[in-house]
């Protein structure tokens, strides 16, 4: 048992391992990610006026609009990698269980997004003064992007197996992930605004539920999203 | 071709009967509000169109676990059926909602948890629809509309819940001017009667309309099996 | 009476809703006859191929 349940994390943390290696060369995902983050927050600079009142209302919605949208760019990329170096069928034939590649490539794009959001956090905060680095704040921006990678790691792997694949995976995504975009808002809001914590408590546990349950009926429904 | 089987007619004719019978009692049997007036006619129907609606996605996350579960053709057929009905029927119940709040709450629309609901999940099994009509492989069709549909089946309460608990936390909205107290309404014995018969009648709407799609998706499928073995 | 108010005249909202539920009805219905009767044709041709064919 012991040893399966080794040899099962070793599989994990190899397709961690060379998504990152694989990034740390070519550095391509992140930076388009990163860059259009940044443009993002620009744009909502202008369509917002982003002015000192609002600024604290409105900061939590930016950052989420911003990671939602960068995250679709990163999670198709990912998976379309694997999809066109034919990566997905060499894993497929790995003696491993399907779910680690699951798990791997969801651990992958998790990282991602917080190397992303731990870049656009302080350049946000360099250009608007808003203090981000508080604790709540940063534990809701663990389980939103976790709720989120768990979905959308999913959902990705089915859209790069279609032929409209570029376009599908937004439209697949965000009507899903509605509950954990509100949610994370609203709990980023409510720390950022030094509610207190009983308050914003029910948007935690709204979010730690949902990544439960979806975590586990993407651990079961992987197997069939990958079958040949 | 292909004879209807004598208990689809028998249904198409209850579901007939029913029909005329709902129009006639709301109509003519359940009294006229006394606030609204005309227009909470309407919410017969807009009611029991919701409800058809939940059944159509209900069935579809059902027949999508057994599909993977057997993966037995038949229950893509009942899945694609089903959206498509769910699909119809919530566009009716957002439509007739909005023409009744329009002089009730003074305004066609509002994020109220029920309607901000029915917005996004029209939206899923929109994207259910297109996700479908990218695939050609029908083996692989099948398997993901079956994972999309339990995906977003079970979103749907996640959705609720955090667009009614987006208002209600907010505290300019609490107690007065919360959209969903205006326009509620006591029923009387003939209102609920007349509501509960509409209700039995989109359930039986629903189970004929569910019918006939899958004979159409059956003969659909017949008629692409006929074509790849010509090509063949 | 000061408080009896006549119920509101919405008689038109009304029509306007039923129109909707019906005209929707109707439009699906008939979207599920012609898919069949197409259908149906394209089965029937596919069959006189088949028949011809052999």
């Amino acid at each position: 048992m012991s040893g399966g349940a080794k040899a099962y994390f070793k599989a994990i943390h190899a397709i961690v391992w060379k998504d990152l290696s694989a990034e740390l060369r070519s550095r391509e995902l992140l930076s388009s990610m990163l860059v259009f983050a940044l443009l993002v927050i620009l744009i909502f600079n202008f369509a917002l006026d982003l002015d000192i009142k609002i600024r604290s209302t409105m900061t939590a919605g930016v950052l989420w609009a911003t990671f939602a949208f960068a995250g679709t760019l990163g999670l198709n990329r990912s998976l379309a990698l694997e999809k066109d170096r034919g990566c997905l069928d060499g894993l497929l034939l790995a003696p491993v269980d399907r779910s680690v590649i699951y798990f791997g490539k969801a651990i992958s794009n998790l990282v991602f997004m917080l190397l992303v959001e731990a870049i656009v956090l302080p350049v946000y905060n360099f250009l608007y003064n808003v203090n981000l680095f508080h604790w709540g704040f940063l534990v809701t921006l663990l389980l939103g992007s976790l709720g989120y990678v768990i979905v959308g790691t999913l959902l990705a792997s089915m859209a790069v197996q279609t032929r409209t694949r570029d376009i599908l995976l937004p439209i697949l995504l965000f009507p899903v992930i509605i509950p954990v975009l509100i949610s994370a808002l609203k709990a980023s809001n409510g720390f950022l605004q030094g509610l207190a914590v009983a308050d914003i408590l029910p948007w935690i546990n709204i979010l730690i539920v949902y990544d439960l349950i979806f975590a586990a009926i993407s651990f079961v429904a992987f197997d069939y999203v990958v079958e040949e | 071709m292909e004879s209807t089987p004598r208990w689809l007619k028998v249904l198409d004719y209850i579901t007939a009967t029913m029909f005329i019978a709902a129009i006639l009692m709301v109509f003519f049997y359940a009294p006229t509000e006394a606030v609204m007036g005309a227009v909470q006619r309407v919410f017969y129907f807009h009611v029991a169109s919701g409800w058809v609606g939940m059944l159509g996605f209900l069935t579809t996350a059902v027949a999508g676990v057994v599909y993977l579960k057997t993966s037995c053709r038949i229950w893509d057929i009942v899945g694609l059926a089903a959206v498509e009905i769910g699909i119809v029927f919530v566009f009716i119940t957002i439509v007739t909602g909005s023409i009744w709040a329009r002089p009730v709450w003074n305004t066609w629309w509002t994020w109220d948890p029920r309607l901000t609901t029915a917005a996004f999940m029209e939206l899923i099994y929109a994207a259910y629809i297109m996700l479908r009509q990218g695939i050609d492989d029908p083996d692989r069709r099948a398997r993901f509309g079956a994972v999309y549909a339990i995906i977003g089946f079970v979103s749907v309460p996640f959705t609720f819940m955090s667009a009614r608990m987006f208002r209600t936390i907010h505290p300019v909205v609490v107690g007065i001017n919360q959209p969903g107290s205006l326009g509620g309404f006591d029923m009387t014995p003939r209102m609920l009667q007349t509501f509960l018969f509409s209700l039995l009648m989109f359930t039986f709407v629903f189970a004929d309309l569910l019918w006939r799609r899958i004979r159409l998706g059956l003969l659909a499928d017949k008629a692409a099996q006929m074509k790849m073995k010509r090509n063949e | 009476m000061f408080f009896q108010n006549a119920p509101a005249n919405t008689i038109n909202y009304m029509i306007a809703g039923f129109a909707v539920i019906y005209g929707v009805m109707l439009a699906y219905l008939i979207s599920l006859v012609v898919r069949w009767k197409k259908l149906e044709r394209e089965v029937e041709e596919l069959k006189e191929i088949e028949r011809k064919g052999e």
